[in-house]
């Protein structure tokens, strides 16, 4: 059974794919499939349940990160079962409710899917067993939370406030990520069932204060606690059903889950009392003041839930047995009531097209059926008798009755904070039933309200049926459920527990029956509290506030950045060079002499000096002097830049590595095509040189930076140094087939980095490809004569016979790479290059026309023919890239060595023709020469003025 | 040790080629303007280059005893690459010599 667990999680993110083939058959077909995957969840659990409910703890462990402490392992105890039946239940009822509830001409695909892929990151919040894995989905919840307060995207309300939630409860999430390493620390792991084991230990430990406040972090942030609260009711911007289920019934409840999930671990210290109770406390007066005051009806209830969570906070502060269990049960009946209230106002929403309470009065006569589903859940908030937020508040009551002291302050403090807290949401709740229910007539609305369609009051009617079914018949009802998840919470030590409607003439009774008829007092003189309220109080959690300290902070960031980071490549390039020198002197200044007097120079002999090298090596120098010297003339630079190049190639030679000679010989060619394709672009001479002091500056780096190379390499290569290119060379033959050591290597030994080379390559040619596609300079008109004699006869006939000569030579280099220079990547060169000969001999036009290749499709061929052959070797039971070999007789060839890595290699060429032909292209086709006279139908958007290039002037 | 036939042969074809190489540099240094300089080179990478290779082919076909062809291969390239620089260098020149007259 545990197997499952896992797909518990997983089944939201199967469904997304499955509403995205539905999606053609239209929304009613969506959001039943979306509906079918929440229902789904439900039966598995129902599946799993049953050793749950009998007090086991399902828990699947599977390695992922072992070293980091990260494994797949996944709990499903009293806690977990409880929310993923809210989960998926109150998921279920809000998948239909949106439905109705989005306009028709909305698709539903994207919104479903972002609502099951929350789904999905609650359900692995509350089921991760290791606490790594928790915050991956925590984050899950924060950026699908992002996305669906910003759904109507193009209303700059959402989109500030899906920010400001992002910021909000994503900054919570980092803080929780150094809590949970912090605990994971003192525990000694981030598994669940390890930290709840070791609460004596963990709260005894010195860093236990600093962790607790970072994990307190994360979660009131995600609760909405004040003082991070505001971002909730600014989320009242996403559709309700978003605000119904995330903000209200799920994702705000991560909050203070966490809080009873790391119960055992964290609860029983001072401190713990102090922030949690204390942060709680002012949470619940202030949101349930707040709420009064309030216009819009779904701002009211963002309160109000703000208020709820900062009572189930409180709750989880006291930290005696039967609190937690009072927090838990309040869980439920919020969960609830409120998700209830929220479909209605949503209802309310739509049928009146304006939340103002000013405006929307005497529904009752409108909507009837409606009304009374609000009016009793609304009940349910205020902690009307018989109905199950009553059962919760007063068991909050009794709790703060019976403990001791609050900090040593008196015994009437804390149950004088519920009874005002009871008084103020009495209030409000009054203020929602009277103002929106009765109070006479609709004042001046959109639309003239009517009743909504049947089945969109479905969900509500369910919720508010097991509001009334609890609140009668409490035992019966929720027993079973509250005393599991009380149970997980409190570690198995949960107190036996007897719900009943009716405790007797008590305490809590009279405290219920105040805060009842004051609230009702309250909100008949409430004319006086919007008074003074508008009067002194600050508004500090407006939009207008945070969008100030937001960009403030942007901006600050912005100015420290650029202090930074001049965005200049001299600036990056001497940093760079600058912190290497400075590392690299200060080993060299501070390591201990060496006994053999020189520092630099090691025991073995210098290489002679023969006088063809010395003479390259001056050509080097000369090429590399002028390049600098003449920086300002691109031409003339580019042309000493390959004289260097040449002479780097003749020295692989010259040392004996005729692949690289190979290599770099094509790579310098494909190089200066692409500089010479950027200089077209460029004006002919650089801009003027910076003063003198600058050019000191960057010249001593340079020179610095040489020297230091130059002195590395010296010290390096007169040192007996074993590399591991001795165990390569002599491992090619007996383990790959090959005496090409390079590109045994290469395709082989570390077939897997140049798997993830080729990729890179690819990415940067999609790159350039992606930024460059349909970017046009300005196109310059010649005339007629110089166009037709632009592409010389004479190249482009010379040119044609080479290409399959060329393609012939880079079939064999390539064939011939396992035991000779060559393999894939200079084939892959030397056919890009000469593919580029065309282009170059006949124009982007003439070439395009008759090279018909995909770029970006062959780059996607070449990356999965490379990937494949890892994985087939994996199928076959082999590691990822092992290759096998064979050798074949042909009778008019050598013998030919045929290896798997050959396919491997197959991939890298195809990868490398086409990045290095996709960059090229695209860089050639930059600069359109259209004829003299232009179609005018193909003229397209005028492409941006640029500057025109020297040539351009015909 | 006298010199045998084939040393002659293959000193006077290095002289040769030395020689038209010499010439063209010269030329490309010398001559009074574009036209007439793009001759040097042409000279220098046909004849003296060509030289020079066959001289390399005697010899090594000489010591190895094996008849010895890739060097043609060089001469060949160049028999193809030379015109063709020519030509677009004479083309550039005249497009520069247009644009400067016009403007």
């Amino acid at each position: 059974m545990t197997l499952f667990l896992p797909l518990l999680v997983l089944l939201p993110f199967l469904g997304l794919p499955l509403l995205l083939v539905v999606d053609r058959l239209g929304r009613r077909a969506v959001a039943v499939a979306a509906g079918a995957t929440m229902l789904a969840g439900l039966g598995l659990l129902a599946a799993l349940a049953p050793p749950v409910l009998a007090g086991d703890a399902l828990v699947l462990w599977r390695p992922w990160l072992p070293d980091w402490g990260l494994d797949l392992s996944f709990r499903l105890d009293g806690l977990g079962l409880l929310f993923t039946l809210l989960i998926y239940g109150i998921g279920a009822l809000i998948v239909l409710y949106a439905f109705y509830y989005m306009p028709a001409d909305d698709r539903l695909t994207r919104f479903l899917m972002t609502l099951l892929a929350f789904a999905g990151g609650m359900l692995g919040v509350v089921l991760a067993e290791n606490l790594l894995l928790m915050l991956l989905f925590w984050e899950v919840t924060s950026l699908t939370s992002f996305l669906l307060i910003a759904y109507k995207s193009k209303y700059h309300d959402s989109r500030i406030a899906a920010r400001m939630a992002l910021a909000v409860t994503g900054g919570g999430g980092l803080a929780l990520l150094a809590g949970i390493l912090l605990l994971g620390h003192i525990a000694g792991s981030f598994e669940l069932s390890v930290i709840l084991d070791r609460g004596d230990l963990i709260r005894q430990h010195r860093l236990y204060a600093p962790m607790l406040v970072l994990v307190l972090l994360g979660a009131f942030t995600k609760s909405a606690q004040v003082p991070f609260h505001f971002w909730l009711p600014n989320a009242m911007a996403a559709p309700t059903p978003v605000s119904a289920y995330l903000h209200s019934a799920t994702m705000v409840k991560a909050g203070v889950f966490l809080l009873g999930r790391l119960y055992p671990a964290l609860a029983g210290t001072e401190l713990w009392f102090l922030l949690v109770t204390g942060t709680g406390a002012v949470t619940l007066l202030l949101g349930a003041y707040l709420a009064l005051l309030k216009h819009d009806f779904k701002g009211l209830l963002a309160y109000s839930t703000i208020s709820h969570l900062g009572l189930i906070t409180l709750l989880f502060g006291l930290d005696t047995p039967t609190s937690a269990v009072a927090a838990v049960f309040h869980i439920i009946n919020h969960a609830v009531f409120k998700a209830s209230l929220f479909m209605v106002a949503g209802v309310i929403d739509i049928q009146c097209g304006t939340r103002d309470m000013r405006r929307i009065n005497g529904l009752m006569k409108y909507m009837p059926v409606t009304a009374t589903l609000g009016i009793v859940a609304a009940g349910a908030m205020a902690g009307v008798p018989f109905l199950n937020g009553f059962l919760s508040k007063e068991m909050f009551f009794a709790e703060t009755v019976a403990y001791p002291s609050f900090g040593g302050y008196g015994t009437f403090v804390l149950p004088a904070i519920a009874t005002v807290a009871g008084i103020l949401s009495v209030g409000y709740s009054a203020r929602f039933v009277h103002d929106v229910f009765f109070n006479g007539e609709p004042v001046d609305l959109p639309k003239t309200p009517a009743p909504p369609p049947r089945f969109m009051r479905l969900p509500m009617e369910v919720l508010v049926a097991i509001v009334v079914i609890v609140g009668v018949a409490p035992q019966l009802s929720v027993g079973w459920l509250l005393e599991t998840a009380s149970a997980a919470v409190l570690a198995g030590k949960a107190p036996p527990i007897k719900l009943a409607v009716w405790h007797g003439f008590n305490l809590p009774l009279v405290m219920s029956i105040v805060a009842l008829g004051g609230g009702i007092f309250y909100y008949w003189r409430r004319d006086r509290v919007f008074t003074l309220h508008e009067r002194y109080a600050l508004d500090f959690s407006s939009p207008v506030a945070f969008e100030r300290a937001y960009n403030g902070a942007t901006a600050w960031a912005r100015a420290a950045l650029a202090r930074l980071d001049a965005r200049t490549l001299a600036q990056y390039a001497g940093l760079f060079l600058g912190l290497a020198i400075l590392v690299g002197a200060l080993a060299w200044l501070t390591s201990p002499a060496e006994s053999s007097g020189a520092p630099l120079a090691g025991p073995l002999p210098l290489t002679p000096v023969d006088p063809v090298s010395a003479g390259a090596f001056l050509v080097l120098v000369l090429g590399v002097a002028g390049a600098t010297w003449f920086v300002a003339e691109r031409l003339l630079a580019i042309l000493f830049m390959s004289v260097a190049g040449l002479v780097v190639s003749l020295a692989f030679i010259r040392f004996a590595a005729p692949d690289l000679a190979l290599t770099q010989l094509s790579v310098e060619l494909a190089t200066i095509m692409l500089m010479l394709l950027a200089l077209r672009f460029l004006p002919q001479t650089g801009p003027a040189e910076r003063g003198r002091k600058a050019r000191v500056a960057t010249g001593s780096v340079a020179v610095g930076a040489g020297l230091g190379a130059a002195a590395l390499a010296f010290a390096m290569l007169t040192r007996p140094f074993e590399t591991i290119s001795g165990y390569h060379i002599e491992n090619a033959k007996p383990l790959a087939g090959g005496t090409n050591v390079v590109n045994v290597i290469l395709v082989d030994f570390r077939g897997f980095d140049t798997l993830g080379e080729i990729a890179v390559l690819a990415m940067a040619a999609l790159g350039t490809h992606a930024a460059l596609r349909g970017a046009r300079l300005r196109a310059f008109v010649r005339d007629a004569a110089s166009a037709a004699d632009r592409y010389p006869i004479m190249l482009r006939m010379l040119m044609q016979p080479m290409l399959p000569l060329a393609l012939a030579v880079a079939v064999y280099i390539f064939l011939r790479g396992h035991n000779l220079p060559g393999g894939g990547f200079i084939a892959g060169l030397i056919a890009a290059i000469a593919y580029v000969l065309q282009y170059m001999a006949g124009g982007i036009a003439f070439a395009s026309a008759r090279i018909r290749l995909d770029f970006v499709l062959l780059l996607g061929v070449g990356l999965l023919v490379a990937a494949l052959t890892g994985v087939a070797s994996m199928v076959l039971g082999f590691p990822f890239l092992k290759s096998a070999w064979t050798y074949v007789k042909a009778a008019p060839l050598d013998d030919i060595g045929l290896a798997s890595s050959l396919v491997f290699d197959t991939g890298i060429f195809l990868v490398v023709v086409a990045s290095v032909l996709l960059v090229l292209t695209e860089l050639g086709r930059l600069h359109v020469v259209e004829p003299a006279l232009r179609p005018a139908g193909r003229a397209g958007p005028e492409p941006s003025p640029a500057r025109a290039p020297a040539e351009a002037e015909g | 040790m006298l010199p045998s036939a084939l040393d002659i042969l293959v000193s006077l074809l290095l002289l040769v080629g030395g020689g038209f190489a010499l010439v063209g540099s010269i030329g490309l240094a010398r001559l009074p303007d574009f036209m007439m300089r793009l001759h040097g080179p042409t000279k220098a990478t046909t004849l003296g280059v060509g030289a020079i290779v066959v001289a390399a082919m005697v010899h090594t076909s000489a010591t190895s005893g094996r008849l010895s062809l890739q060097e043609l291969a060089i001469s060949l390239f160049l028999f193809i690459t030379a015109p063709v620089v020519a030509h677009l260098l004479s083309k550039a020149a005249l497009a520069q010599k247009a644009r400067d007259g016009d403007g």
